[in-house]
């Protein structure tokens, strides 16, 4: 395989991975940092470093942890140049308003809030599990974690969770 | 996932199955299948996953690849670069037209992703729509770097005397990554999407909101040329289909 075959081969393989992942890589980055404009740069910045080393991708099968575990990283990246703590939840941009107003259902935009509203220790792992497919094991080796603090914290974030929806709907 | 702690009570089968409502408990079954009010937590807490996965999935805007830098050794550029040209048209001609043509341009939203429904055409005009990029005027070139980024050995050649590339992007259309490339015409941009996997049978008029365009066949692929609903579109529609050389 003479060079420009290795070029084709590696932009085709790249277009293979990134067409089939690039809504999950953009909405592990929005609910990681709660902010679609950032989410853009992060899933940018993840992209240009899956592209340097995509070699080290060894089966285009384990893709997906690997992409995000690139996202996860450039989302803390991200804030670490910044030096931001997080995003303010109390004060709100468009876009930002803009990502939890995308439903005409009230009890999907109640309970969307409610997931914006919940600490990062419990969003991330839910939504790796629920949104991503995870198993509380992947979600272990992808935050460094045993399984057993993982499945507590999926367990807190739903009652958290059905407890918020619940006073919503009485109030 | 299966858990193969048996026995279970109230307590530690509610615990676990919140932890992982698709999970199938071995003891936890059993335990389930004759304790009611488990049996009913176990309903609701599976409904409840289904209305959170539908509150994360939101809306996922285009994908616009940045750019690729060559990766050492590949030796991946193969395109004949020209000398930058300098911009001919007056710039004040390109801004009037550039916000002409935004003012009838409709920002929209949509999945591009394969499956999306839309036909070729559509998707292309609500691509064009969506890609703030191709309505920006400047008479500065793309460089050369960027250009054999885009336009790469795994789509082709093209030759870049056909006009002033202001503009050099990889995006998704019908869920293939092709080179999104703008040049600037008599009355403002033009977009040029080069698809080498896009076989048609004969060529497709583009109308969208104060634009026109054509998607023009080209051995296996095809190439779709958009400029405001003034510009005349004939002759660079040739240059376009004379520069250009598919890789395969």
């Amino acid at each position: 395989m003479n060079s420009n075959d290795v070029g084709r081969e590696r932009h085709r393989r790249f277009d293979r991975v990134v067409s089939v992942f690039h809504r999950d890589m953009y909405r592990y980055a929005a609910w990681l940092c709660r902010d679609p404009g950032i989410a853009e740069e992060v899933v940018q910045e993840a992209l240009l470093r899956a592209w340097k080393s995509l070699d080290a991708l060894r089966e285009d099968g384990a893709a997906k942890p690997w992409l995000l575990t690139i996202v996860r990283r450039e989302n803390a990246r991200y804030f670490e140049r910044k030096r931001l703590e997080t995003v303010d939840i109390d004060a709100l941009s468009p876009a930002q308003t803009a990502m939890l107003a995308e439903t005409d259902d009230p009890e999907l935009y109640d309970l969307r809030q409610a997931i914006y509203r919940l600490e990062d220790d419990y969003r991330e792992p839910l939504v790796l599990q629920v949104l991503m497919g995870h198993s509380t094991k992947e979600i272990a080796e992808l935050m460094g974690m045993q399984q057993g603090a993982v499945l507590t914290r999926l367990h807190r974030a739903r009652i958290k969770l059905k407890e918020e929806v619940e006073k919503e709907a009485a109030a | 996932m299966t858990t193969s702690k048996e026995n279970m009570n109230c307590e530690e089968y509610k615990e676990a199955l919140a932890g992982d409502p698709t999970a199938s408990f071995e003891g936890g079954a059993v335990h389930a299948a004759t304790c009611e009010s488990c049996a009913a937590f176990t309903t609701e807490m599976r409904a409840f996953d289904a209305k959170i996965a539908k509150a994360l999935a939101i809306d996922v805007p285009d994908l616009v690849l940045p750019e690729l830098p060559d990766i050492a050794d590949d030796n991946v550029v193969n395109v004949p670069f020209k000398r930058k040209q300098t911009f001919s048209t007056p710039t004040w001609i390109g801004i009037a037209a550039t916000v002409a043509l935004a003012a009838f341009i409709g920002v929209r939203m949509i999945d591009l992703d394969p499956g999306s429904g839309l036909s070729l055409p559509d998707e292309i005009l609500a691509h064009v729509d969506h890609e703030p990029g191709a309505l920006r005027v400047t008479n500065v070139a793309v460089t050369d770097q960027l250009f054999s980024s885009v336009v790469n050995p795994s789509v082709g050649t093209m030759d870049r005397d056909i006009g002033l590339v202001t503009y050099a992007r990889s995006c998704i259309i019908n869920g293939k990554t092709i080179p999104h490339l703008v040049i600037q015409g008599e009355k403002g941009p033009i977009t040029l999407l080069l698809m080498p996997d896009e076989m048609i049978d004969g060529a497709m008029t583009l109308d969208g909101k104060g634009v026109n365009g054509v998607i023009l066949p080209l051995g296996e692929g095809s190439i779709a040329i958009i400029g405001e609903r003034d510009e005349p579109l004939e002759e660079i529609e040739q240059k376009v289909i004379d520069s250009v050389e598919w890789s395969t």
